[in-house]
């Protein structure tokens, strides 16, 4: 068993894999595209032909869609409704953008694809989300470092993998132009929001959900679940969770 | 009754509980040691709650800001107790030498997930967090980035390290 | 008073038990023991699953001490609850050990330390939660119910409880009919059921995926399906089976009669003489009552018979029912059997109604001339029921039967006449050999009991004493 790198584009953005295997690690890599490519293929709002670019130029219901959107889109509804909207498909302009929940998906899938081959340490990172297993080519725990959303060449902090965590996912502002619609007045809000999570669509939902709404609602959106926070104010001030700060001061 | 019943029923019952209590004592070393203390090596006694989740610390007196003499500043977990909500594990801050902060952590809720009933995000200095860094990041989290700013990212630096 | 005697012919060959009985017995005796075993360790299992649950961190203060407690007082409360509803589940094997009346002798024992226990365990917990929240057990009730998952449902079982309890009073229980205070006490299915949800929602010891939740819902399935396959559906499928109905209802003597029923394939009841079953007569007034009732004959494979004092609000029909009325039934129960025998002798003694099990079993048994003796007890006017039956059977075994009548003693608190009291008559009077026989005894409650007195004076062991009762 070696460690092996892998790099691909998809969604618009890089995956990057680090994974320890032995055989048939080709094979489980290309599935990983395989899947990457197929839910692009599905989701992507920046391809013309993709099922939800489709539905939003209306050639195609919601209800006629496939059980690939459907799901997704259920488990946006779900996440909507707990967050209270924070986090939710529904763009302003009424298009419904489930972009923060494929991503997800993909990841989960390709982990599953990675354990399914035999894989025991890894760790992927689409854009910025990352899901590991096992441990580190150092035989360590994962050590994840978070951008200072001041300075994209610089590192804010770096945080070992602790307690269930799993998963790290990133919100903020990105070049791109994002899929994170503010709620509310947009003055008393986080500039990024950093979540470690048991796995990485709660991570993903909970940094959008808290990166969207008034930053006084952090601690409802993440109070109710297994999740550690790290928030930075535009103004550069950080706000961290109980055993986040264990962690850093460890 | 008859003898042979009752001096069968009486040794297997005790049989029973006693193997019931010698799993108990192992289960609670088990809880007990992943119970870390960080850093000072000052055991962890959780002083006063100041919620009222209804958690108790075993043995120690209640008061609000109580100052907890020669312990040095850090985090402490405290012993696990149980109330109606389930396992409770009471953790305390504390700084100048004081109790700055008491949060009851949920170990497991009803349906035995973990659940921690009070996750209140505070402030932390930068410098605080830039201490902790290390220099061996496997992996970036940071805002999504395109394909292009991928190329110019921190990501993008680690994985040439990695390719390398 | 009057002593008559039929004795055997000289020279009559005594057998002693054989073998086979005393291994039988033997065997039955393991499995009694066995089974009290089990009950006991049932008990001490919920113990341990809380034990290793939890461990010493449950003691480890006032506070977790009074909440342990209360939590053990819960799990042992129930365990005895569902043992009681086991024991009166008409379960093959736990009658044919124990005989259904002493199964339900016990479950009567075990009510009040139930219940005693589920009160403690709602008491310690109301405090043990109120100390560990600072706040007094009275508000802490209210913080309960409104905080914590299916507590009103809880609080409700306990009230059922109450209501079960409290109509089981003596003084409450004779104020209404059996029928009414059954109907009541069946509410207790009610409580135990609306009491299972706050067990596995409320603290940790009965949590998803642990082996605590599996055994304890385990233990509801068996006895949930003990007591639907032997207290129901047995009993329906036997009465559709056999299909009953009355024959013939013959005047037996003044408020007696004998009911001669057939059915089909009763052989297969395996009944054997000093058995009872419970008979319900489908007619009007009498289908919603259910007389626990002894068979006065050996049944065939088509006719079963029972004998009846024909009195009181309940058994008065009984002497009307029409030719035809179909009958169901529940049993046959009980070990008032020539199969419970271990000794060389017997002696049965019967007064009053008691003299049909009796008389059953004396045509069951299997009874060397002089092996047994039957002594039935009557009032001074009166033959005893199903008399001449009697005679005759007693004479064609060889079995000395001795009839003792006559009016109580004012003096002195015993089973038998005034002048046999005088005389100084024993049990061992009439038969010499009692400390060696199976002693089978049935009739009015307290005067078995006297039965009983001047039997454990004669130095017999309980387990040579077989009394059916029919006061459950």
């Amino acid at each position: 068993m070696v460690w092996r790198t892998h790099r691909f584009d998809s969604m618009g953005t890089v995956v990057s894999i680090m994974v320890r295997m032995g055989d048939g690690c080709d094979e489980a890599l290309a599935e990983v595209e395989a899947v990457f490519r197929s839910l692009d293929e599905t989701f992507s709002l920046y391809r013309d032909d993709s099922e939800l670019s489709r539905i939003a130029r209306h050639e195609l219901p919601l209800t006629a869609s496939s059980p690939t959107v459907k799901d997704a889109y259920e488990t946006a509804l779900t996440w909507r409704a707990t967050t209270r909207g924070a986090f939710t498909p529904n763009r302003p302009d009424g298009v419904v953008d489930l972009n923060g929940v494929v991503k997800a998906m993909a990841i989960e899938s390709a982990g599953r694809v990675l354990g399914a081959a035999g894989a025991v340490d890894w760790c992927v990172n689409a854009g910025g989300d990352v899901l590991y297993d096992g441990f580190s080519p150092e035989k360590r725990d994962w050590v994840t470092g978070i951008t200072d959303p001041a300075d994209r060449g610089s590192l804010l902090a770096s945080v070992a993998l602790f307690g269930q965590h799993r998963a790290a996912a990133t919100s903020g502002f990105s070049e791109r132009g994002d899929h994170v619609w503010l709620r509310g007045d947009s003055e008393k809000h986080f500039a990024q929001v950093t979540v470690f999570a048991p796995n990485i669509l709660l991570a993903d939902v909970v940094s959008t959900a808290v990166l969207a709404a008034p930053a006084g609602e952090l601690d409802d959106l993440a109070g109710g679940h297994s999740v550690d926070v790290l928030a930075v104010f535009s103004d550069g001030g950080l706000v961290v969770t109980p055993r986040l700060r264990v962690q850093l001061a460890a | 009754m008859r003898i042979r019943a009752v001096v069968g029923a009486v040794i297997a019952s005790g049989a029973v509980i006693l193997g019931g209590w010698e799993a108990g004592a192992q289960h609670s070393t088990t809880l007990t040691t992943q119970v870390a203390t960080p850093g000072t090596g000052v055991t962890g006694s959780a002083a006063a709650p100041q919620t009222s989740s209804g958690s108790t610390a075993s043995g120690t007196p209640t008061a609000s800001a109580a100052t907890a003499p020669g312990a040095t500043d850090g985090t402490y977990k405290g012993s696990v107790v149980d109330t109606e909500y389930g396992t409770v594990q009471v953790s305390a801050t504390i700084s100048g030498g004081k109790i700055s902060q008491v949060t009851a952590l949920k170990l497991t809720d009803d349906g035995g997930r973990s659940v921690q009933i009070s996750n209140r995000a505070a402030p932390i200095l930068r410098s605080e967090v830039l201490k902790a860094q290390s220099a061996n990041v496997d992996s970036v989290s940071g805002a999504t980035y395109t394909t292009e700013g991928y190329l110019s990212s921190l990501q993008a630096a680690l994985d040439s390290a990695h390719f390398g | 008073m009057t002593i008559h005697e039929v004795r055997p012919p000289r020279g009559a060959v005594r057998q002693p038990a054989s073998a086979p009985v005393k291994a039988r017995y033997r065997r039955r005796m393991r499995r009694a023991d066995l089974l009290v075993v089990l009950s006991w360790v049932s008990v001490a299992i919920v113990v341990a699953l809380f034990l290793a649950q939890s461990g010493t961190r449950g003691f480890a203060s006032v506070t977790d001490a009074v909440t342990s407690v209360g939590v053990i007082c819960g799990l042992v409360g129930t365990d005895l609850i569902l043992l009681m509803m086991v024991l009166a589940a008409r379960v093959p094997i736990i009658d044919g050990t124990f005989g259904h009346d002493k199964a339900m002798l016990v479950h009567r024992k075990l009510g009040k330390p139930a219940f005693y226990l589920l009160l403690a365990h709602g008491i310690l917990l109301l405090i043990g939660y109120g100390m560990a929240s600072g706040v007094n057990p009275v508000v802490e009730v209210g913080a309960m119910w409104a905080t914590l998952p299916d507590m009103p449902l809880a609080f409700l079982a306990l009230a059922l409880l109450v209501v079960v309890i409290v109509s089981s009073f003596v003084a409450v229980r004779r104020r209404f009919p059996y029928e009414v205070w059954h109907a009541i006490h069946l509410l207790t299915y009610l409580a135990v059921l609306v009491a299972i949800p706050h067990q596995l929602s409320v603290g940790r010891l009965f949590v998803d995926g642990t082996l605590q939740r599996t055994y304890w819902l385990a233990l509801y399935v068996v006895v949930a399906a003990l007591l639907v396959i032997y207290r129901f559906l047995l009993p329906i499928v036997r009465s559709l089976r056999h299909s009953l109905t009355v024959r013939r209802v013959i005047r037996v003597a003044d408020g007696v009669v004998s009911i001669e029923l057939s059915g089909r394939h009763l052989r297969e009841l395996n009944a054997s003489g000093g058995q009872f079953l419970v008979w319900r007569f489908w007619t009007g007034k009498t289908w919603w009552h259910a007389h626990p009732l002894s068979l006065s004959a050996v049944p065939s494979d088509s006719s079963l018979r029972i004998t009846v004092r024909a009195l009181g609000a309940g058994s008065g029909a009984l002497a009307y029912l029409p030719t035809g009325t179909k009958v169901s039934i529940e049993g046959p129960y009980g070990i008032f059997t020539q199969d419970a025998r271990t000794l060389p002798h017997a002696v049965m003694v019967a007064a009053g109604i008691g003299v049909t099990p009796v008389r059953a079993l004396i045509e069951q048994a299997e009874l060397a001339p002089g092996e047994a003796v039957v002594i039935i007890r009557a009032a001074s006017d009166q033959p005893p029921y199903l008399w001449q039956e009697l005679r005759t059977l007693c004479a064609s075994k060889g079995v000395v039967i001795f009839l003792v009548e006559g009016s109580r003693s004012r003096v002195l608190a015993s089973w038998q006449s005034a002048d046999a009291v005088e005389r100084g008559y024993t049990l061992a009077s009439y038969a010499p050999d009692i400390a060696k026989s199976d002693l089978y005894v049935c009739g009015p409650a307290h005067w078995t009991d006297l039965v009983i007195q001047d039997a454990r004076a004669q130095g017999l062991r309980r387990g040579q004493i077989h009394v059916e009762r029919f006061d459950w």
